[in-house]
């Protein structure tokens, strides 16, 4: 009999480096103590999650926001609850649990030949971040990139030196915009919602043969949304990521359920048209 | 699949059979009230487990799937995670399980190890596991007010997924080889050739007590349609939710649910375990994420969620086994009176009355 692997088994992550991104959100840098682990681990989609272990305090599913393209691996958390808390704690030498990469990612191989456009609202640019650079480092396999992105203050947009760069490069419209300004802030670009960033002079969205990666707070999204269905996207067109309660990753614990869905399976990634009828709201 | 015949009195035999061969087993037995339980037959209480008798609340699940479990320990040593799995592999025998809590071990099956990932404390668990079914033909003891086996295509007699079926027939019992290893059995003596009597016998006795069940939920298999088209109403899900205490006892005795949450715990100054605990989906925190966040606020969203994940056909394709095996544990528990039964008895008349017609 072939040997079951145990899915619930972490194995040691240590911590390289922390860098500050915005107020309560951090990033960490890691790999996998074990060598085979982290080539094994590297194989991850954009899209896809890992489970992060504070033992003695628990377990909890976060994003993936490298592309596999990249060299490191690492997570950007938000201290919200007692485990992104244990983890924002921790210092670079410190020993964690980590497995993974869980959850079906996006199917970036079949959207070559597409125009890819990314719309992110606050934190939720970073599940889109691994799309984004895998998409950008794999250039000549896509059609037109296009990123829009909108925090509700300058202060809260995320990873600052990769928008920069993004706003810089060729081959790559990036947009950026915050829904307001405090009076020590120096920001020179657009006010308004992300979906303001749409009817700005010069910017022309292609529809047809084009992905929707959306991603970001609720009312955010249902906005954007509607957006998009004006412009003519279709609904299969449009793919997010969504997350939920986790404790096991694997289909087993039954918190993540959304209607006929399990989060951690069948997801994180739908598109627009099964979210629509996963049978309960999201 | 092969049958013998054994006296009344050699059904002890069976059971001492299988502790000779190194099973710890168990079996139901009576407490001083109403009260039934499983326990694990000792040499001291081996002549008192019946045969016939009300069926435990406590459902055999925590034999494969326990109540609570222990994952894994991890201790820190000199700045090190030593992370080890904590495995359990008891060889048992659970004597004198009911048909529809077979089915729910086979349920379970289909869930842990079914599914994309393959659950290996349960398979450890399942692996040693020898089901000794007894078929209800005691319509005074086997067969409660609750119990709709029936309906649910799971007994009173279980088809498959058992090692070992027994049988009452007054005098004599019949003994079933579900498998290999209980078809192994038949090798002792006490199991003699059969004649066409006694499978007539059986089929007599199968006929009649079917005719004792009193819960009919005939209209289970329309509210798996209903369920899985969406047709049910939301003021349906309302009322079943207004009914809905939220003590979580349904998915505790639930043969058949399998939902847990996982929690760690310090042992030692240096060293903590990972346990995981049955969860409940009737319960507001299941689905609350960090922060404060939950998307299933009502209560009777969670109603619905449980009758949904047990009657939507899209999870019984998906399993390809129902996760509701008749057994009435729900019903017999529920102070809000919204067991499967009655669940199904509302979206029956609810669905009835938005039938009616207006004449103008």
């Amino acid at each position: 009999m072939r040997q079951t692997e145990n899915i619930y088994l972490p194995k040691t992550a240590i911590l390289d480096r922390v860098t500050d991104e915005i107020a309560e959100v951090k990033t960490f840098y890691w790999h996998f103590e074990d060598e085979a682990a982290q080539k094994a681990f590297k194989k991850f989609r954009p899209g896809q999650f890992a489970q992060v272990s504070l033992f003695g305090v628990g377990e909890f599913p976060t994003s993936l926001p490298p592309s596999p393209t990249e060299d490191q691996t690492f997570f950007t958390v938000r201290s919200v609850g007692s485990c992104t808390s244990a983890l924002h704690r921790l210092k670079p030498g410190d020993k964690f649990g980590v497995r993974g990469p869980y959850g079906n990612g996006f199917p970036m191989e079949a959207y070559e030949g597409k125009n890819l456009v990314f719309v992110a609202g606050g934190i939720g640019l970073i599940p889109l971040r691994s799309c984004i650079v895998y998409a950008l480092n794999n250039r000549d396999k896509y059609g037109r990139i296009q990123i829009y992105c909108g925090s509700k203050t300058p202060s809260e947009l995320m990873y600052v030196a990769n928008l920069r760069e993004w706003e810089q490069a060729t081959g790559v419209e990036c947009r950026l915009t915050v829904d307001r300004t405090c009076p020590t802030d120096v920001w020179t670009g657009n006010i308004g919602v992300v979906g303001s960033l749409f009817k700005q002079a010069g910017v022309q969205i292609p529809v047809d043969n084009t992905i929707a990666f959306v991603c970001g707070p609720p009312v955010m999204f249902r906005f954007v949304i509607k957006d998009l269905l004006d412009l003519g996207f279709e609904e299969r067109a449009i793919v997010s990521t969504l997350e939920r309660y986790m404790k096991c990753g694997v289909g087993k614990c039954g918190h993540c359920c959304i209607g006929v869905a399990y989060v951690c399976t069948d997801g994180p990634v739908f598109t627009y048209e099964q979210i629509k009828r996963l049978g309960e709201d999201i | 699949m092969k049958a013998r015949i054994l006296d009344r009195a050699d059904v002890l035999k069976v059971a001492d059979l299988l502790r000779e061969q190194g099973y710890e087993v168990i079996a139901p037995f009576r407490g001083r009230g109403r009260d039934t339980f499983f326990e694990t037959i000792t040499e001291e209480n081996r002549k008192r487990f019946d045969l016939h008798l009300p069926n435990p609340y406590y459902p055999p699940k925590r034999f494969v799937f326990p109540h609570m479990e222990r994952l894994l320990t991890v201790q820190k040593k000199n700045g090190d995670l030593l992370i080890e799995p904590i495995y359990k592999e008891t060889k048992r025998a659970l004597f004198g399980v009911r048909s529809c809590d077979v089915a729910g071990i086979y349920h379970l099956d289909r869930f842990y190890l079914g599914r994309d990932f393959r659950d290996i404390y349960y398979e450890k668990r399942r692996r040693n596991l020898f089901i000794v079914n007894v078929v209800c033909t005691d319509p005074g003891e086997d067969i409660n007010n609750e119990c709709f086996c029936m309906c649910a295509d799971t007994g009173p007699a279980a088809r498959d997924h058992f090692d070992l079926q027994l049988m009452d027939l007054g005098d004599e019992i019949m003994a079933v080889a579900g498998t290999a290893a209980g078809e192994a059995l038949f090798d002792h003596a006490m199991f003699k050739k059969g004649t066409h009597a006694h499978q007539e016998k059986r089929a007599a006795i199968l006929n009649d007590v079917r005719r004792h069940f009193k819960t009919t939920t005939s209209w289970f298999s329309a509210t798996v349609r209903y369920v899985s088209q969406g047709g049910v109403l939301e003021k349906t899900w309302e009322e079943i939710g207004n009914r809905c205490l939220e003590c979580g006892g349904c998915t505790y005795v639930c043969p058949a649910c399998t939902c847990f949450t996982v929690s760690d715990r310090q042992t030692g100054p240096d060293e903590i375990e990972r346990v995981r605990i049955w969860d409940a989906c009737a319960l507001a925190g299941f689905t609350r994420m960090a922060g404060g966040h939950n998307p299933r606020r009502a209560v009777h969203d969670r109603r619905n969620r449980r009758f949904f994940r047990k009657l939507a056909h899209y999870f019984i394709q998906r399993e390809l086994s129902m996760a509701c095996v008749g057994c009435g544990r729900c019903a017999a528990v529920c102070h809000g009176d919204v067991g499967m039964p009655s669940v199904v008895e509302m979206v029956r008349r609810a669905t009835t009355e938005s039938d009616t017609h207006e004449a103008n």
